[in-house]
């Protein structure tokens, strides 16, 4: 098997593995992609046609609204899926828009392909209803951490699920994810070295 | 794309092709923004603003000293972009004064130390961390231009220089000088970093 397929199996593996025939059927799907630093992956406005698997790089997805404030919700990094779920699975324009943040190496397969094959295989039904489960709750931790947790707090969680991403995203974007004020982040960052 | 063997070509001020060139340096300012990224921003404050030893400018002063001209070269050359109403370039060829600034900083060239223009000499101290946070959305505003800059024509569109408005450049030359500059100071701030490298500083 390909290496990139095999990283993707892995995954699917631990979420929940499927039937040999299944697996194969899903593996095709997939075609290798590639982007640049700072590249636009998915714009707001546009359709989300795709899921993607990172294999190298990290991306993330944020909102940018008309007065200019910027969001950022979700980093990407391998070996995870990627992409704008909510507009891919609900097939709107996307509110958000998907882009690197390195330069970033996947594979990616069409969502319309992904969607046909669960509707035929139960087994690729479960394994989407297990994922976004998953991503579900991981959404609702972070929500409670943003709400509850003292700045340091959030920033020592971030570390200890992402260790090396102060090496690989602009401190800009940390702080906006965690909702932290630029010089509150660089006095965190201060204190930790001492 | 090896910088240095595309430059020496250049050297001869011959005609390169402007894809090529545009690349070459988009490689080269994703090679800054990855060491601003992965070493710089995780420096503390102190470690920034440490001068180096003999008395020579601090990490955080390099860095805000290249802000200094990407405060006035980003804008320039995005407005010249967006006015261009002609058929990209494919080629570019350095001017005479061009190849004469860009030879001036390439530190592989020239060790000769420069004074520091009006308007682009760095306060005593400063905030590190948003010094090193500008330096880094100045790259990837950079990032940018270089992009749009496949659409427009590399000699064809000149840049004032920041002392004169009366003296311009073409704008690959102008890409060119800025990211050799660049280069040249991140050097010069690599000399502080007192064997930090960027991996598992926290």
């Amino acid at each position: 098997m390909d290496n990139d397929l095999k990283q993707l199996k892995g995954l699917v593996d631990a979420v929940m593995p499927l039937p040999e025939a299944d697996w194969l059927e899903f593996a095709v799907l997939w075609k290798p992609f590639s982007a640049r630093r700072k590249e636009t992956l998915t714009a707001m406005g546009e359709p989300e046609k795709y899921l993607y698997f990172v294999l190298e790089g990290v991306q993330r997805v944020f909102l940018l609204d008309e007065s200019g404030r910027e969001a950022t919700l979700i980093f990407t990094y391998a070996p995870s899926f990627g992409g704008v779920l909510d507009a891919m699975l609900a097939r709107q324009p996307s509110r958000y828009c998907y882009e690197t943040l390195s330069a970033s190496r996947f594979i990616r397969a069409p969502y319309s392909e992904i969607k046909l094959l669960a509707d035929r295989k139960k087994a690729m039904a479960d394994f989407m209803h297990v994922s976004l489960t998953a991503a579900l709750s991981g959404l609702l931790i972070r929500m409670a951490e943003l709400q509850c947790f003292s700045s340091e707090e959030k920033f020592r969680s971030l570390l200890s699920r992402s260790p090396h991403i102060l090496q690989h995203v602009p401190n800009k974007y940390l702080a906006n994810y965690l909702g932290i004020d630029p010089t509150n982040f660089s006095k965190l960052i201060n204190r930790m070295l001492i | 794309m090896d910088f240095d063997a595309t430059c020496t070509k250049i050297r001869n001020m011959n005609a390169v092709s402007a894809n090529k060139l545009l690349n070459t340096l988009e490689l080269r300012v994703d090679d800054h923004l990855q060491k601003a990224i992965a070493i710089y921003q995780n420096l503390s404050d102190v470690h920034l603003n440490q001068p180096a030893a003999g008395g020579g400018w601090s990490i955080a002063s390099c860095l805000e000293h290249l802000n200094s001209y990407g405060d006035y070269y980003l804008g320039e050359i995005s407005r010249a972009i967006q006015k261009y109403a002609g058929e990209p370039g494919t080629t570019a060829r350095r001017g005479w004064l061009g190849n004469y600034f860009i030879q001036m900083m390439d530190p592989d060239l020239s060790v000769k130390k420069y004074k520091a223009f009006k308007g682009h000499f760095p306060a005593e101290h400063l905030d590190g961390h948003l010094v090193v946070t500008r330096f880094i959305e100045q790259q990837h505003e950079l990032l940018d231009l270089l992009r749009r800059a496949a659409g427009a024509d590399l000699n064809r569109i000149s840049i004032p220089i920041s002392l004169t408005r009366f003296v311009r450049l073409k704008m690959g030359d102008t890409f060119e000088f800025i990211i050799m500059h660049n280069e040249r100071h991140i050097r010069q701030a690599d000399r502080n970093l007192n064997g930090v490298t960027g991996r598992g500083l926290l």
